[in-house]
């Protein structure tokens, strides 16, 4: 009888985690980490720039929606890797719901320009299409958004 | 790491251009609202280009600005065109749909001469 090797099962391997105070502005912050720590994973430079202005609107909403600004919540932020995948998970305090997240209206860029919508609204319609896949998770205490962006790679997974 | 956005403006026959640099992001309100005004200012500005090479960032609330700005210029019959954007802020045009209603060019130089042809 011949066995056939399998390939062990990959778990997710743990990036990077750090905290940012909620001041606007420190969505930069987060941005640049984030292209710190996934520079050598393969992505190509659309896809990155792309994960780093969803981190950044992700991190906006965290700040200002999840947090209200109050400086002394933090909004915690982790990166890992799942195979060819970069998930980043970004946590704030606010354990609801953003107000754009259970908003049905989408942004019309030709009813704002009629003055039928507000110029704003733009934040999760360009997460949304900037990765591969958004998942948002509240448990009342603490709101997660996660963003999920294949690399098309999957050389740095741990195997176990 | 920031850097906060900035604006010059001149006056060409029948258009205005506004050179932005820095980020556009809710910062950038006063500064944008300002230049446009000061460019707009001369009677025979049917066209404002907006020319973004020297810009590093552009967020949400920054296209909320951009999107204030056309709106502004269309309620006053003038054309909005842009110019510099890097390939992912034009992708952002692009699925925002602003390149719907602003004409882009790759650069300032193109989008100017384009504007005001040689005389015959």
């Amino acid at each position: 009888m011949t066995q056939v090797a399998r390939p062990a099962p990959r778990r997710p391997r743990r990036l990077d985690t750090f905290t940012l105070a909620s001041e606007p502005g420190n969505e930069r912050l987060a941005l640049a980490r984030v292209a710190g720590t996934v520079k050598d994973l393969g992505l190509p430079d659309k896809q990155l720039e792309r994960l780093k202005t969803a981190v950044a609107e992700a991190t906006m909403n965290a700040i200002e929606h999840g947090n209200g600004n109050r400086p002394e919540l933090p909004v915690e932020i982790e990166v890992t890797q799942h195979g060819n995948e970069v998930v980043v998970a970004i946590t704030d305090q606010g354990g609801e719901a953003h107000p754009s997240e259970t908003s049905p209206e989408e942004p019309d860029l030709a009813r704002k320009l009629e003055g039928g919508q507000s110029p704003r609204g733009w934040g999760l319609f360009l997460i949304r299409n900037m990765v591969d896949a958004m998942d948002v998770t509240t448990d009342g205490q603490r709101h997660t958004i996660w963003l999920t962006m294949r690399t098309g790679g999957a050389a740095h997974d741990e195997r176990v | 790491m920031t850097s906060a956005c900035e604006a010059t403006t001149r006056a060409l026959p029948g258009a205005a251009v506004i050179e932005l640099s820095g980020e556009v992001d809710g910062s950038a309100a006063t500064v944008l609202t300002a230049a446009y005004e000061q460019a707009t200012g001369q009677a025979d500005a049917r066209t404002v280009v907006l020319d973004f090479a020297a810009v590093d960032y552009i967020n949400s609330t920054g296209i909320a600005l951009i999107v204030s700005v056309l709106a502004r210029a269309r309620a006053e019959r003038r054309k909005v065109v842009a110019s510099g954007l890097s390939p992912h802020y034009r992708e952002i045009f692009d699925i925002t749909r602003l390149s719907d209603f602003i004409e882009l060019f790759p650069d300032l130089d193109r989008a100017v001469s384009q504007l005001t042809p040689p005389a015959a």
